[in-house]
């Protein structure tokens, strides 16, 4: 009968495709996701440098990530906001990619956005990392951060074991006047002194600030051996003006000594500074100035460190099938604990164990005169 | 040694800063205009220069271009947002407004196209060190000395001597009488900022090259040297770069007996309180 | 849901701060880029109470707002007494030794780390712990501004404010008190600014010196620009149009490089449209 013919026609198509579609979600793969992850990052600004160098470090690595078929078929995907470095802009973003966008897990740079966001990371429970700033206050500011670099004080405490250790007794100190500086200052004066050292001179500048004529002026009639730097900008004209004052000190700083245009300078021959050890592979470099066009930065070297760790974890977290929460994340971090990234780090506190090196710039290159670990 | 060697540092700042507060004091005292794109002109100076450098020209080349640019730009302002302003009879507020919102798109246009990182010149004499008894001079600070002192010494001659000063000075006195008696202030007020710009040109090539550029260090030096014109007397040249050499020399000379840190706040407080108790300045030129 | 209820509270936030300055530069005339000094010196009174647990929200924020409403007195005194254009630079000092004190007065600003940690508000003793609880308490703060905004400048007072803006000498002819009336609206400007800086404090629970710097007043000028000067609305449109902009901007696929200051730039030519071509901003009376 045609109505029976017509019933069992298309009870025969709807069984077709009942059974094709079966097969189909069978045979093929799970459907690659996308993971999102969020970065706030300063893109604008004073900090825009840095941010830009950091965002480059993440892509980079994403991009090499998804060349090569994602994490077992998921591709990553990264939602850069920007925070211009300001506290508040990053409150109203970290809102956002959380509740808008959902991601686990944010990166974020300069301590200042980090210490405003940590408490926001707690109550949500949202993995943020750090890898970028060094503050001492990031240390305990919330279970949910973790900072895959030391912390200044580690650097400060590397640096005055090795000036006690060549008979250094005296010491100056010309530090900028804001967190990053005051805590390298205040972390160096303790030490120093705990060390047996004095402290016979200190002296502020401003951030941005590059006439440092009249602090090193003052500095020096106090006739220091050491001269201690914490600055974060405006190293080339602090390494010129140093260099025109024909002084006889030992001049010491930390990483944020490293920049590509001071080594340059033969004016810096002499300086040396502790350095967070973030060596990646000439090839990597290689590959990263072609696709990037700019060298690989120090900042853009630690987030694609970070960034494969990041990988590392949610490889674990896809096998185990683990839902893909910051809550998860967190908790896998700190089982891994220790990661074979390019530079390698353990993970016993919220804050990395990184080697740290003294480094001597000779005009052109540096040269690492000692290796450390931290503790 | 210590205290001459902040004494002299101190003087060829002043005087760089003495060249900005007199060009800014021509500008309002002819104008009435608080010019604070000014800085961005500063700002502008310096980029340029360092542009047509790294592009081969010879430095004295280089620097009258920048002066070409910038006398460009502060006429531009002058004519294409003063000049309207005026026109449709804004406030002062307004115009005032108007400037801030033209420093700021200067300025971050500038770190747009150049970046926010400080840039340096790589000019090997200005670097050189040159020692003169027990003091420490680089060429670059004694270029900045010489140029700064000329660039003085020419606008005082300018405003006295030339009838083109005679007249921005009689626009400046009486801007209504001189309507009336057809000496076109407006004209002059092109004249004048395209001076002033050129000139203000000179420390903001002379002061990065010692120091480096950056793309927002013109406010602050703007802000010295216009306290520096007030505490002078408005329409006083002679009492705005004498002033600005004091307040720069002071500066330097406090870090001996205060911290560092304080130095710029109690430059500004004590303008405050200068405002508060003798608001004319030292040597008003009525 | 957070992420709107964030963006709100800001707004409200900063629509106190609005009334501020437009009470300021656009209702008494005077030029002032020293707005977020009032703003942070109310946001670190509040902190530092709450923080040493000497007194609770509540009355914190009375205590900045009276205190605010002193400074801010104190500091247009000056403009009182000296023509507009010398004021503008007293104005531009006063920022830039706010900024000063905020980072080398550790003891009590907590210096460039600044303070991190800050409690939420409590009402009498109930901690507002969630956002939504937040949102609740900036609108009834808001609400209130405006509603004093609204009927100042409706009553005998606002008329007082607007002759003095048309015609200072007539007034003073007629022998109004024009000091008084200029100084109680900066009194009025500085108890909203002092509580909006309460309300900051507890709701970012971190505050530095860089949310209350020179680009923080200039944002706020812009704010009276561009919403517009004297008005209620010009005092909600202007915040609610410039925090909403960043983000809009962000929807925007600039590429970041351009990007770089894009914002800033933004702004300055905001400012400068508006002044030539649209002084009364988008909902007020010209300035």
């Amino acid at each position: 009968m045609r109505t029976s013919r017509r019933l069992g026609a298309g009870r025969f198509w709807l069984a077709a495709v009942a059974a094709g579609a079966l097969l189909g979600v069978a045979a093929a793969p799970a459907r690659a996701k996308t993971i999102e992850l969020g970065a706030l990052l300063p893109l604008t600004g004073p900090g825009a440098v840095i941010g830009t160098e950091q965002m480059r470090g993440i892509q980079f690595a994403v991009d090499e990530l998804n060349a090569k078929g994602g994490i077992d078929g998921d591709t990553v995907h990264v939602i850069y906001d920007d925070d211009q470095a300001k506290s508040d802009q990053a409150v109203l973003d970290f809102n956002k990619l959380v509740s808008l966008q959902h991601v686990p897990m944010i990166w974020l740079a300069y301590s200042g956005p980090t210490l405003a966001t940590a408490p926001l990371a707690t109550r949500r429970h949202i993995l943020i990392l750090n890898s970028g700033a060094q503050s001492d206050a990031l240390q305990k500011a919330s279970p949910y951060l973790v900072n895959t670099l030391p912390s200044t004080e580690e650097e400060v405490k590397v640096m005055v074991k090795y000036l006690r250790a060549h008979g250094k007794s005296t010491a100056a100190v010309l530090y900028e006047n804001d967190a990053a500086g005051i805590g390298g200052r205040d972390d160096f004066v303790k030490d120093f002194k705990a060390a047996g050292g004095k402290i016979v001179a200190q002296e502020p500048v401003q951030f941005g600030q590059t006439d440092f004529r009249p602090a090193l002026l003052k500095l020096a009639s106090a006739k220091p051996q050491v001269l201690y730097v914490v600055t974060t900008v405006g190293m080339v004209p602090l390494a010129d003006q140093l260099h025109e004052m024909n002084h006889k000190w030992l001049v010491a700083g930390t990483t944020f000594m490293n920049n590509p245009q001071v080594i340059a300078d033969p004016n810096a021959a002499g300086l040396i500074h502790t350095q967070v050890e973030a060596n990646v592979s000439p090839a990597l470099m290689a590959a990263f100035q072609k696709k990037m066009g700019v060298e690989m930065g120090f900042f853009s070297r630690q987030y694609y460190n970070s960034a494969q760790m990041v990988f590392i974890i949610l490889d674990h977290m896809i096998k185990a099938k683990m839902p893909i929460t910051g809550a998860n994340m967190r908790t896998e971090l700190f089982k891994i604990k220790t990661f074979a990234t390019p530079v390698p780090m353990t993970f016993t506190s919220n804050t990395a164990i990184v080697p740290i090196a003294i480094e001597e710039m000779k005009g052109g290159t540096e040269v690492t005169i000692t290796h450390s670990v931290a503790k | 040694m210590l205290l001459l060697q902040l004494l002299v540092n101190g003087i060829v700042t002043g005087c760089a800063l003495g060249v900005v507060a007199v060009s800014f004091a021509l500008v309002y005292a002819t104008t009435r205009i608080f010019h604070i794109a000014h800085a961005g002109v500063y700002t502008l100076g310096g980029y340029l220069a360092w542009s047509l450098l790294a592009h081969g020209v010879p430095e004295p080349l280089a620097l009258l271009g920048a002066m070409a640019g910038c006398t460009v730009l502060g006429a531009a302002i002058q004519h294409f947002l003063y000049a309207p302003l005026e026109r449709r009879r804004a406030t002062h507020l307004i115009v005032l407004i108007a400037s801030l919102g033209a420093l700021a798109v200067i300025q971050n246009l500038i770190a747009a196209v150049y970046s926010s990182d400080i840039l340096e010149f790589t000019i090997p004499w200005a670097s050189a060190v040159v020692t003169l008894g027990g003091l420490r001079l680089t060429g670059a600070q004694l270029a900045t000395l010489a140029l700064s002192l000329a660039a003085f010494v020419g606008m005082l001659w300018f405003a006295h001597r030339t009838l083109l000063g005679k007249r921005i000075r009689a626009v400046a006195s009486n801007p209504f009488l001189a309507e009336i008696t057809r000496l076109e202030p407006r004209a002059v007020y092109v004249t004048v900022i395209a001076i002033a710009s050129a000139v203000v040109c000179i420390p903001g090539v002379l002061v990065p090259l010692d120091l480096g550029l950056q793309p927002y260090g013109g406010v602050t030096p703007l802000l010295t040297a216009t306290i520096a014109m007030i505490a002078g007397g408005v329409g006083s040249l002679g009492g705005a770069f004498l002033f600005a050499v004091v307040i720069v020399v002071l500066q330097n000379l406090s870090l001996l007996v205060m911290p560092g840190e304080w130095s710029i706040g109690v430059t500004f407080a004590i303008f405050v309180v200068f405002m508060l108790f003798r608001p004319r300045g030292l040597f008003a030129a009525g | 849901m957070d992420y709107f209820y964030s963006y709100l509270i800001l707004a409200e936030i900063y629509v106190l701060l609005g009334l501020s300055t437009n009470l300021l530069v656009g209702v008494v005339g005077i030029f002032s880029v020293s707005q977020a000094a009032v703003f942070g010196v109310g946001a670190y009174i509040v902190s530092d109470f709450l923080l040493s647990g000497t007194l609770s929200f509540l009355p914190a924020l009375a205590v900045a707002a009276v205190a605010c409403i002193v400074l801010n007195v104190l500091l247009t005194l000056p403009s009182l007494r000296v023509s507009g254009d010398y004021f503008v630079v007293t104005s531009f000092g006063i920022q830039l030794l706010a900024t000063a004190v905020f980072t080398n007065w550790t003891g009590g600003t907590g210096g460039a780390n600044g303070l991190p940690g800050v409690p939420p508000p409590d009402l009498f003793g109930f901690p507002l712990e969630e956002t939504r609880q937040i949102l609740g308490f900036t609108t009834v703060a808001a609400g209130l501004g405006c509603l004093a905004f609204w009927l100042s400048m409706r009553a005998p007072y606002g008329r007082l404010l607007k002759a003095i803006r048309e015609d200072e000498l007539a007034v003073a002819a007629a022998g109004k008190d024009v000091l008084r009336a200029k100084v109680s609206a900066a009194a009025l400007a500085g108890a909203f600014a002092g509580v909006a800086g309460g309300v900051y404090a507890t709701y970012m629970s971190f505050i530095d010196p860089s949310s209350f710097d020179l680009d923080a007043s200039v944002l706020l000028l812009t704010m009276v620009v561009v919403g517009g000067a004297r008005t209620l609305a010009g005092s909600i449109v202007g915040p609610v149009v410039l925090l909403a902009l960043p983000q809009l901007l962000q929807l925007v696929a600039i590429p970041t490089t351009v990007a770089a200051s894009a914002r800033q730039l933004l702004y300055g030519v905001l400012l400068i449209a508006f002044a030539v071509f649209r002084p009364q901003g988008l909902a007020g009376e010209r300035l």
